[in-house]
């Protein structure tokens, strides 16, 4: 029995949401637009680390460990930088992931 | 026919492919320092705090002197930007704004200051290969007004991303009426931008310098 109650308690214990959320945005075309929306995720306390591509129209952002942003506060912080959010997912790609897969699609 | 239908022919031929120009409000909660030199006729400098995307407030020193008579105009203003419309595609993007201000200006020929005011727009256009502005701005005193028209068509050899290098070749056409230059004053400038720092220089076809610098932090 508290063999049953301590793997439920590390069930619920485990976090629901993925550690990388990757945005599709639109209207992302200078260093500028990076600029800006790259200065506002980084205030977020719950941001560990941030990466646009104005090739890919994509921000991800990684959160730190036992932390998320909800899907609603992300997007206020893209269209309150003056962009359109399109599309959130969540995955479990690290940055340095993302980054090697940007650099392998431009050979 | 005027810079102004020449521009909007330019802008119509740019949206078939798509910009990188300085903007009045670079980015929320960021601060715009620019200043510029313009062959010898205008040289300009100003500072904009954006506490929103869609709005910067700040203030500039403008100089005219003009190559006809050397009469000079030197004002000193506050302003305020704004962003009426944004288009955020997914490739491309493009903005209207327009500004508003007031100051004090120095009159040469009558070596007195006079209240001025002033009002702008500005129309763009860009992808990270093409860009397109259309800018107009204009500086009024009792005793003078002046327009300065400036198109600016822009083409990148390649296309930039957040941490490299953004190259840019611009082809600038500008008209300063009131006595200040007669006809286009054309230029060919190169442009290059990374982060919040961006630099071009060139030079007019009279061989006259045109330079910027700005920075966004």
């Amino acid at each position: 029995m508290k063999k049953t109650i301590l793997v439920l308690a590390a069930l619920l214990a485990t976090p629901t949401f993925a550690d990388t959320i990757e945005m599709k945005v639109y209207g992302l075309v200078c260093g500028f637009c990076a600029q800006g929306i790259d200065k506002t995720l980084r205030k977020n306390p719950a941001t560990a680390d941030v990466l646009v591509s104005l090739e890919h129209q994509l921000v991800a952002v990684t959160t730190r460990e036992g932390q998320d942003i909800p899907d609603v506060e992300l997007t206020r912080a893209l269209t309150d930088s003056g962009y359109d959010v399109k599309g959130i997912t969540r995955t479990q790609r690290s940055l340095a992931e993302i980054r090697g897969s940007i650099k392998e699609a431009k050979r | 026919m005027n810079l102004i239908q020449s521009a909007l022919a330019g802008i119509a031929l740019a949206c078939a492919c798509a910009m990188a120009t300085a903007k009045p409000i670079a980015f929320s909660h960021g601060t715009t320092v620019m200043a510029e030199y313009g062959a010898g006729t205008m040289t300009e400098a100003q500072v904009f705090y954006a506490p929103k995307y869609f709005l910067s407030l700040g203030g500039g020193y403008l100089q005219l002197e003009s190559d006809i008579d050397h009469r000079r105009r030197e004002i000193t203003y506050a302003r305020l930007n704004y962003l009426v419309k944004r288009w955020n595609m997914e490739a491309a993007q493009a903005n209207v704004f327009a500004w508003g201000g007031a100051g004090q200006a120095y009159v040469s020929e009558t070596n007195t200051h006079e209240f001025a005011w002033n009002a702008g727009a500005q129309v763009d256009y860009e992808t990270r290969r093409v860009y397109a502005s259309l800018r107009t701005d204009l500086h009024h005193s009792n005793a003078f007004e002046h327009r300065i028209d400036t198109l600016q068509l822009g083409l990148a050899p390649y296309e930039h991303d957040f941490d490299s290098l953004a190259t840019w070749f611009v082809v600038q056409g500008r008209q300063i009426n009131g006595g200040i230059h007669d006809g286009t004053e054309w230029s060919l400038l190169l442009r290059l931008f990374k982060r919040g720092a961006w630099i071009e220089a060139g030079a007019t076809t009279d061989g006259k310098l045109q330079a910027m610098f700005m920075a966004n932090f």
